[in-house]
């Protein structure tokens, strides 16, 4: 599904203005293009940081020389491409069909006819490649697009590149072990006999819904693959003769493609005469859709260069998302201290809403279901709604942090709000952005902020801890020697234990009107024991470029005696990192790829034994090593992408781009249950699901979605704009941060 | 199995008076190119064009020759105000004193004529009565606002994946003007014509359910003027009666969207705006119809007209031919 730009998508590839993202994984992103003149394009990317490596570049331009050698029949036509850009990129024929893999998932397994057409064109297509002397050595059901006039063959390099880093970085076996052929899978030369096993591993595929080999860990699966007999239970019994000898063991014993496409189809009729109605509905859907797609670009941040005014699209952009704006904004007043003094003299105010049904959200206290909401399900208004005219985050983003009877709030500094109405419990403490506090049972510590007229120049670190109710100080927890108190960047990660996390600065202050960071500022991650005060380690943190604005952490939090946080050590690469409470020593590492940091700034979702990552692959890895555990597929140039997960109760949610909820076995990583939906919508990935005692909720188009834990289906609608949407289980209200303002739906 | 070859010509050139838009196509394959058994006219000429940011695809209609261009714009001001999910009103208009044009933006879609020859004969009872469904509801609310079509012919009908568009407001009263018979004049499809009109009566709502009996006769034989015994038997009395000489003798539009919707069989009519749109689900469409809307989408993505400056023209450029195929 087409989504807006992010901000720091690049204008124009080439001849090609960027109009949308098409999908993005962890190797690079597809987008929608356009000429000036209007010929409209699917531009498949390599991130510039990845294509740094020459070994990832070359495999870039392979990909590019297999997409034309199997040209615009079977595959996706290419148009152009510049592999020698800082980003490559490779422009093709946008092709409307779904992959193979959600054709076969929504529809459920094709009929026979249909896999026969299939089987026969992908003979065809694999044919064409090994006259040319090229294997695809990667064939699977999410490489495949389903359109109305056959198959067409995409990806060739991208997702093995992608599955052979991690085969070197973690042991596990390449993405789809599933469609591989035994000879690949004891790491043989993988040659034409090789892709007719995966064809045939496609086909069983389509007709079952599951491949030959089943599904479980790579390692099981790849035995299977080299020794198991293939299942062929499910598969219409005409087509199992061929398919089984397709699955021989012995490369010299399978048939060849053009025995394989004469023995499935006849060439009568048309493509489309084969395809079950659900299948050609989605087809002509997304040839419908993309007329639709008008040029948005989430807000950027005041620097660079501005984007492009959006095109005046000839129908009204009506169905698209309200054009999200990144939560990286800059910070528009001016000095920041400044203006959190103009913040607590009343620079942020709160209304009821009036454009729900009835009277709204009900006066006092009554802020579960209403009478007036509870006749409607959809459309349904917050409880409340509170306008922030002068949220300045241009470090971090705004993260309430409830406690009972309180929520927390950046509101251009400290604010308590009532979970009720939205009400100020209390003015506004000036400063301390949400990075700058912390929440451990019921106590608030926050990071003070330095009174530049009144404290010395380098006033050292303090945390006070803050009373919820009043917002006043209670006491000094500590002073932290070797510090810089007035530096912005200063983070309070999480609080554990009566031990405190933080980043602490020391050095000079950045000049007036400049970016937070300086390279000469030494930067470490300590644990302070908020009991005495004293510092109980340190560990030395990377240094920042001059004017960055990139805070050292997107999210910490403790499990057992680990500190598991992101950080983003280079700017833009986050990175899982976990360090030995007690000594501070990091006891693993790994990359998170996502393609925006903020997205995973909402918390870590962890249980004793596994962390979980999405923002792309929905992935667990173990807490004592690192390894992964599970995966779910590579992600791949349209779709499957996955939110940051949630964890509760023992099952890890998460929402799927085009699809909608999805719970998950945290174990396995098998799915346990998906959204019943017949509108998917427009699913957002860019934040992880709220999860409460019966609904669980996440945005979808302009709502925020309750799906029913019970029925996996839509229960209620709200209606909102919010980017980022928090739990607060403690108040039992979904709180909302928008652009201008914070809202709250009930939790339930 | 076939593979689509792409139809459109890139030396396009566009004819004079389209206003700001290029040229890329022709929306409808001549009358006498369609292996149908009755050409049906179009009452006016559509391309398929692209505004000078590259951005906007449009589908615009320039009068055919001869024709009053007042009486063109009229209609086409006319059209902007049409309701509904399956009407295509107006969304541009050439100014004052321009020749005459009217745009909306581009969505697939095939003509039914078209649609007919690409599926290879009429079509299934399910995609007719869809078909008489939206369009009964269609013509439903622009009686409702006091707008009587007078143009609706199979040419008239646009065929999108989510269901019809309802095009060529107006062209019965475009024509000629009332009190001069309508007979034989260019571009009117005699076969859906009502006879009030022909003689030169004022449109008026009860012709235009003559004229969607006369379009669904065409979509389910081939011909709007079938045998009784051509048309599918559910559909025979229904269609019949719309083409009745006598206005007082058609059905009420709403007898005809109880007809071809029955609420009994749409569960989720209740619960939708429209009833006719729990018709349109998977598979209301055939198979090769849909793959045509696909290959004139794909077409249109990857074409570019010669020139976004609307200069001097020559021919006129050839239509998206969904014929134009090759055998594998």
């Amino acid at each position: 599904m087409p989504s807006p730009l992010t901000h720091d998508d690049p204008v124009a590839l080439g001849p090609y203005r960027l109009l949308a993202r098409l999908g993005s994984g962890g190797m690079g992103t597809v987008y929608l293009g356009r000429t000036a003149r209007g010929r409209t394009v699917a531009l498949k990317t390599m991130h510039a940081r990845i294509a740094a490596d020459p070994d990832s570049r070359t495999r870039f331009r392979l990909e590019v020389d297999a997409a034309r050698v199997i040209g615009g029949r079977y595959g996706a036509q290419v148009v152009d491409a510049d592999p020698h850009a800082e980003t490559p990129w490779l422009a093709t024929e946008y092709v409307f069909g779904p992959p193979l893999d959600d054709a076969v998932q929504w529809n459920g397994p094709l009929p026979e006819a249909s896999v026969r057409a299939l089987g026969a064109a992908l003979a065809n297509a694999l044919g064409q490649l090994h006259h040319s002397d090229v294997v695809h050595r990667d064939l699977k059901p999410s490489n495949i697009m389903v359109t109305a006039y056959g198959p067409k063959v995409i990806d060739f390099g991208i997702a093995r590149a992608i599955g052979d880093a991690r085969l070197t970085r973690t042991g596990a076996a390449v993405g789809t072990p599933a469609f591989m052929s035994p000879e690949q899978a004891t790491g043989q030369e993988h040659d034409a006999a090789g892709d007719v096993f995966a064809l045939a591993g496609v086909l069983v595929f389509a007709a079952t819904g599951h491949g030959p080999f089943g599904q479980g860990q790579p390692a099981d699966l790849l035995y299977r693959v080299r020794y198991g007999e293939p299942d062929l239970g499910d598969v219409p019994p005409a087509l199992t003769p061929l398919l089984a000898r397709c699955l021989a063991k012995d490369p010299g014993l399978r048939p060849t493609t053009s025995e394989i496409a004469s023995q499935l189809h006849d060439g009568s009729g048309e493509f489309a005469d084969h395809l079950p109605d659900a299948v050609l509905s989605e087809i002509g859907r997304r040839a419908s859709e993309v007329w639709a797609v008008t040029a948005q670009r989430m807000a950027a941040p005041t620097e660079g260069s501005p984007p492009p005014a959006p095109a005046e699209g000839s129908r009204p952009p009506a169905p698209a998302k309200p054009t999200p704006v990144s939560r990286r904004r800059l910070f528009a007043l001016g000095g920041g201290v400044a203006a959190g003094v103009a913040a607590a003299a009343g620079g942020f105010w709160y209304w009821r809403d009036q454009s729900g049904a009835g009277a709204g959200p009900g006066g006092q206290g009554e802020y579960a279901d209403n009478g007036a909401s509870a006749k409607r399900t959809t459309g349904l208004a917050p409880l409340w709604k509170v306008s922030d005219r002068n949220r300045q985050h241009e470090l971090g983003p705004l993260v309430p942090h409830p406690v009972p009877g309180t929520v927390l709030m950046d509101q251009g500094g400290l604010a308590g709000l009532a979970p009720r109405t939205g009400a100020a419990k209390w003015g506004v403490i000036s400063g301390a952005g949400s990075w700058q506090y912390a929440v451990a049972n019921g106590k608030v510590y926050r990071i003070e902020e330095p009174n530049p007229d009144v404290d010395q120049k380098h006033p050292p670190l303090a945390i006070h801890s803050v009373n919820s109710d009043s917002g006043g100080t209670l006491a000094t927890v500590a002073r932290l020697s070797d510090s810089n108190g007035s530096l912005r960047g200063n983070q309070l990660l999480c609080v554990a234990d009566e031990v405190l996390y933080l980043a602490v600065g020391d050095g000079a202050d950045p000049p007036s009107g400049a970016g937070e960071f300086r390279a000469s500022q030494k930067w470490t991650l300590r644990a302070v024991d908020g009991r005495t005060g004293k510092t109980l380690w340190t560990r030395p943190l990377p240094s920042r470029r001059n004017d960055s604005n990139r805070l050292h952490f997107l999210a910490a939090r403790v499990v057992g005696n680990r500190l598991i946080t992101l950080q983003e050590r280079e700017e833009g690469a986050v990175r899982v990192v976990l360090h030995n409470t007690r000594t501070g020593a990091v006891s693993w590492e790994a990359p998170y790829s996502v393609d925006d940091p903020e997205t995973v700034r909402e918390g870590i979702s962890a249980d004793t034994s596994h962390v979980y990552l999405g923002a792309g692959q929905l992935r667990a890895l173990r807490l004592s090593d690192g390894r992964q555990v599970w995966s779910s597929r590579p992600t791949h140039g349209y779709g499957e992408t996955y939110s940051p997960p949630t964890l509760k109760s023992g099952v890890l949610y998460a929402v799927v781009d085009g699809a909608g909820l999805v719970a998950v076995d945290p174990r396995s990583g098998k799915q346990r249950w998906a959204e019943k939906s017949d509108t998917p919508g427009n699913a957002f990935v860019t934040c992880r699901p709220v999860i409460g005692a019966r609904f669980a909720y996440y945005k979808n188009g302009v709502t925020l979605r309750a799906v029913s834990l019970a029925s996996h289906t839509a229960a209620r609608t709200y209606v909102t704009s919010g980017e980022q949407f928090f739990g607060d289980e403690q108040n039992g209200i979904v709180i909302a941060v928008a652009n201008n303002y914070v809202a709250a739906y009930p939790l339930a | 199995m076939r593979t689509p070859e792409v139809g459109v010509t890139s030396e396009s050139r566009a004819p004079r008076g389209t206003g700001p838009y290029a040229v890329i196509t022709r929306l409808d394959v001549p009358a006498s190119r369609l292996p149908v058994p009755a050409p049906v006219p179009v009452p006016e000429t559509r391309y398929i064009a692209r505004g000078p940011d590259g951005d906007r695809t449009v589908l615009v209609s320039v009068p055919l020759a001869g024709a009053d261009p007042q009486r063109f714009m009229v209609e086409a001001d006319a059209s902007r105000y049409l309701l509904g999910p399956w009407a295509y009103p107006a969304t541009d208009l050439a100014r004052p004193g321009e020749a005459p044009w009217h745009a909306r933006p581009y969505l697939p879609a095939l003509p039914l004529p078209t649609a007919l020859a690409v599926h290879g004969g009429p079509l299934p009872e399910r995609t007719v009565r869809a078909l008489g469904a939206a369009l009964a509801e269609t013509l439903a609310i622009s009686h409702g606002q006091n707008l009587t079509h007078a143009g609706v012919s199979p040419a008239a009908v646009l065929l999108a994946v989510d269901g019809p568009r309802l095009t060529c407001f107006g062209a019965v009263r475009a024509a000629a003007p009332d009190g001069t018979a309508r007979t034989g004049l260019p571009g009117l499809d005699p076969g859906s014509l009502p006879p009030e009109q022909a003689s030169g009566g004022r449109p008026r709502p009860m012709g235009d359910v003559y004229a969607l009996g006369a379009t669904l006769a065409y979509a389910a034989t081939g011909t709007t003027a079938p045998e009784r015994e051509e048309l599918p038997p559910a559909l025979r009395s229904v269609i019949g009666r719309c083409l009745a000489r006598d206005p007082g003798d058609r059905p009420q539009l709403a007898e005809l969207q109880e007809s071809f919707s029955p609420a009994s069989t749409s569960p989720v009519a209740t619960q939708t705006a429209s009833r006719a749109a729990a018709l349109l689900g998977p598979g209301w469409l055939p198979a090769r119809v849909i793959a045509a809307i696909a290959h004139q989408s794909a077409a249109l993505l990857s074409a570019e007209p010669d020139s976004l400056a609307p200069a001097a023209r020559t021919a006129e450029p050839g239509p998206i031919a969904p014929a134009a195929r090759t055998q594998d």
